[in-house]
């Protein structure tokens, strides 16, 4: 148990400091804040932020919207001086698309007007449309902003021509608030939807990446001590499983650490927020709990994967397919957070590498979990050992083979009589 | 201590077809330098292994300074193996630090240890530095300090002179035969006959994994008189190919290497020298390890 204990500490304090695992400590929520704030940021610089005033010819067909057109654009530019559209109005001589309109698509190429406008003749009658033509067809609110502003006149002039008052119409046209109350916590509370959905993804989130950083860190570790050729050295002072537990454990610990490291960071920002209550003490015992199962089977998995590997390219073609198992809760997560009973959250539950990251969205969304379920998720603890043992059996032979990676006859072989 | 520091019983080893170790046995008696020898691919190497319980043995037993395997006296033996391996990120100390404690060393007895190695073998002022910042010989003296820092009973050395510059190989010399004298016993391999002759007491001669012949270094001589003759003559040594006991004669500088007949007593080859010339040497040459092994080898064809 010394030995093992020796060798976990070296393998904690060798990762821990170094400066990829501070750069990795720090750039996670970096990487989180900038991808969610930067986006946002942009959005509300690209729809509210002061702009040059946006010149748009309109080629009016339909002679009776005219005022209404007029007035939306009036007001429009009211209320966002800095975001103005100014239209000019243009008549067509023969009320069809002539030369004027040539003229018109060819001042919007030159640059010379932002957009130009052509109304069919029966829009109010629902039957023509409306053309916008653009230079750049991504300027999104532009084009998403002119179109509101035609269909509010065209919906005004058909009110007007019926004899109805767009004030009345707007006040009967109401919109009832409903607020969502939550009942699966203790106490009564308004239901925050983004709070709701993003608390289970953060959590799913951050034992995704304790995992999976620490356990690839596990299995590098482990090739870095083959291809150094030190692991013979080492197999002189502890038999294999003491290194292969040492390892793991140290490993663990860095694990913990950062979990630690983050949660800390997450509950002081939800404390900031008003959010506090949504971390609980049993979410976090939760947590930690399925933290360790889950790093347990995958550190395992990892440790006889890097044994069996010379490079860490070899390594990393077969962890391929291990990614490919651990992305399916990030496939599915928005589906899983608002059916957190369902038969695909129940059936992939049972799944042991994503178990932990399954489990913990489901308990984040729904703290009441019936009890029997989340026992029955922990049918993952009856295969960690499982893991640990075939992984003990490769990781005996493995790490003392050097050249060409085993075939899967070759482990089972290894299995057998290791 | 037991008389034996290591016993090998009818030890196979063979992965897939090819048989590594056959049948090997033999008995290492405590506080004698004992090497293996033999070329390439002889099966030193997995020997080695097998005693350090790093391979386990198709059948036979092997007994570790009375263990019945190495895994429970890992403590009291130094291991260097065949491929040389060190952190290359971890400072000097730390390192040693770490391999003294696997090693079930207690902190403060592994310092001091540290302190005493890196004086001794000149590393003092680079405790501190990363291994990889070393250069090449000062990494193969690290590696000799990690081999020996818990000052093991059993020191076991696998192909110890393969690339060691001629400083280095000098002081790993040293170093083994300074923990003879205290009291341990040394295994070495080696494909280096000449270096196994002047330090073995013991050797073990194998060839395509099995034992050609064990012993001290005087008994395995002993069953090998040769009849090599070397001479130096004055005046014309022409007449020595025409003696009728002499088979054959090659000049070899100032002297002459003259193979006599089978039977043939070297006493009446010097008389008949005598009889026509000076004689100003005159040495019966005692066979090398490489010819009594190549002599074996052949014979066993």
């Amino acid at each position: 148990m010394k030995k093992i204990l020796e060798v976990a500490r070296r393998d904690y304090i060798e990762t821990v400091k170094t400066k990829t695992f501070l750069i990795g400590v720090l750039i996670l929520p970096v990487l989180m804040a900038v991808g969610m704030i930067v986006p946002a940021k942009l959005m509300k610089k690209s729809f509210e932020g002061p702009m040059e005033d946006r010149h748009l010819a309109v080629l009016n067909l339909a002679e009776q919207i005219t005022p209404e057109l007029i007035s939306a654009f009036t007001d429009y530019n009211k209320s966002n001086p800095q975001r103005k559209i100014i239209p000019e109005l243009h008549k067509s001589a023969s009320g069809k698309t002539d030369n004027k309109a040539q003229e018109l698509k060819e001042k919007v190429r030159s640059g010379e007007l932002d957009g130009f406008l052509l109304i069919e003749p029966e829009v109010v009658e629902g039957e023509g449309r409306g053309y916008l033509y653009t230079k750049s067809m991504s300027d999104f609110e532009f084009s998403h902003r002119v179109v509101r502003l035609l269909n509010n006149a065209v919906t005004n002039s058909r009110y007007r021509l019926n004899g109805l008052s767009p004030e009345l119409i707007g006040r009967l046209g109401r919109w009832v608030s409903v607020e969502d109350v939550d009942l699966s916590a203790e106490k009564e509370k308004a239901r925050d939807k983004i709070a709701m959905t993003m608390v289970p993804f953060f959590f799913m989130f951050l034992l995704f990446f304790g995992i999976f950083a620490t356990s690839q860190g596990l299995m590098m570790s482990v090739i870095e001590e083959k291809s150094s050729r030190v692991i013979e050295v080492l197999l002189a002072a502890v038999s294999p499983f003491q290194l292969m537990a040492g390892k793991i454990l140290g490993q663990t610990a860095v694990g913990l650490t950062l979990v630690v490291l983050y949660a800390t960071g997450a509950i002081m920002v939800a404390a900031r927020y008003g959010m506090a209550d949504l971390l609980t003490g049993g979410l976090l015992a939760y947590f930690l709990v399925y933290f360790i199962l889950g790093f347990l089977l995958i550190a395992g998995f990892l440790a006889a994967v890097g044994s069996t590997c010379n490079e860490i390219k070899e390594a990393q073609n077969l962890m391929g397919p291990v990614m490919l198992i651990l992305m399916v809760p990030f496939f599915t997560w928005m589906y899983l957070v608002q059916h957190p009973t369902g038969t695909l959250a129940v059936v992939l539950s049972y799944i042991p590498p994503i178990t932990p990251m399954v489990m913990i969205l489901r308990i984040a969304a729904r703290p009441d979990l019936p009890l029997l379920e989340i026992i029955a998720s922990l049918l993952l603890a009856v295969s960690v050992p499982a893991v640990m043992w075939a992984a003990a059996k490769v990781f005996r032979t493995g790490v003392l083979m050097y050249g060409k990676s085993p075939t899967p006859r070759e482990l089972l072989r290894w299995l057998r009589y290791g | 201590m037991s008389d034996d520091a290591l016993v090998i019983e009818g030890v196979s080893k063979s992965y897939r077809e090819v048989r590594a170790v056959q049948n090997l046995s033999a008995r290492l008696p405590a506080g004698s330098i004992y090497g293996f020898l033999g070329p390439n691919g002889a099966g030193k190497t997995t020997t080695i292994r097998m005693i350090m319980d790093i391979i386990r043995p198709d059948s036979g037993s092997i007994r570790v300074l009375g263990q019945d395997s190495a895994a429970r006296a890992r403590d009291r033996i130094g291991y260097m193996p065949e491929e040389r391996g060190l952190y290359r990120k971890m400072k000097v100390r730390s390192m040693l630090a770490y391999l003294g404690a696997i090693k079930g060393m207690q902190r403060s007895e592994a310092a001091r240890a540290i302190t005493a190695w890196l004086d001794e073998l000149g590393l003092s002022a680079w405790g501190g530095k990363k291994v990889e910042e070393l250069s090449r010989g000062m990494q193969q003296k690290l590696q000799f300090a990690a081999t020996v820092i818990n000052d093991p009973e059993l020191l076991i050395l696998d192909e110890p002179f393969s690339g060691l510059d001629p400083l280095n190989l000098d002081l790993l010399k040293g170093i083994m035969l300074r923990l003879r004298e205290s009291g341990s016993t040394v295994i070495f391999s080696t494909h280096m006959m000449e270096q196994a002759e002047r330090l073995c007491d013991y050797l073990l001669l194998i060839n395509k994994g099995e034992k050609v012949i064990d012993g001290t270094l005087g008994s395995i001589r002993a069953g090998f008189k040769s009849n090599a003759v070397s001479v130096e003559l004055e005046g014309d040594p022409s007449f020595v190919g025409g003696l009728p006991m002499v088979s054959a004669v090659a000049r070899a500088g100032a002297r002459l290497e003259a193979v006599l007949e089978p039977g043939a007593d070297p006493q009446e080859f010097l008389k008949a020298l005598v009889d026509k010339a000076r004689v100003r040497a005159f040495e019966i040459k005692v066979p090398s390890l490489h010819e009594i092994f190549v002599s074996l080898v052949e014979e066993k064809k």
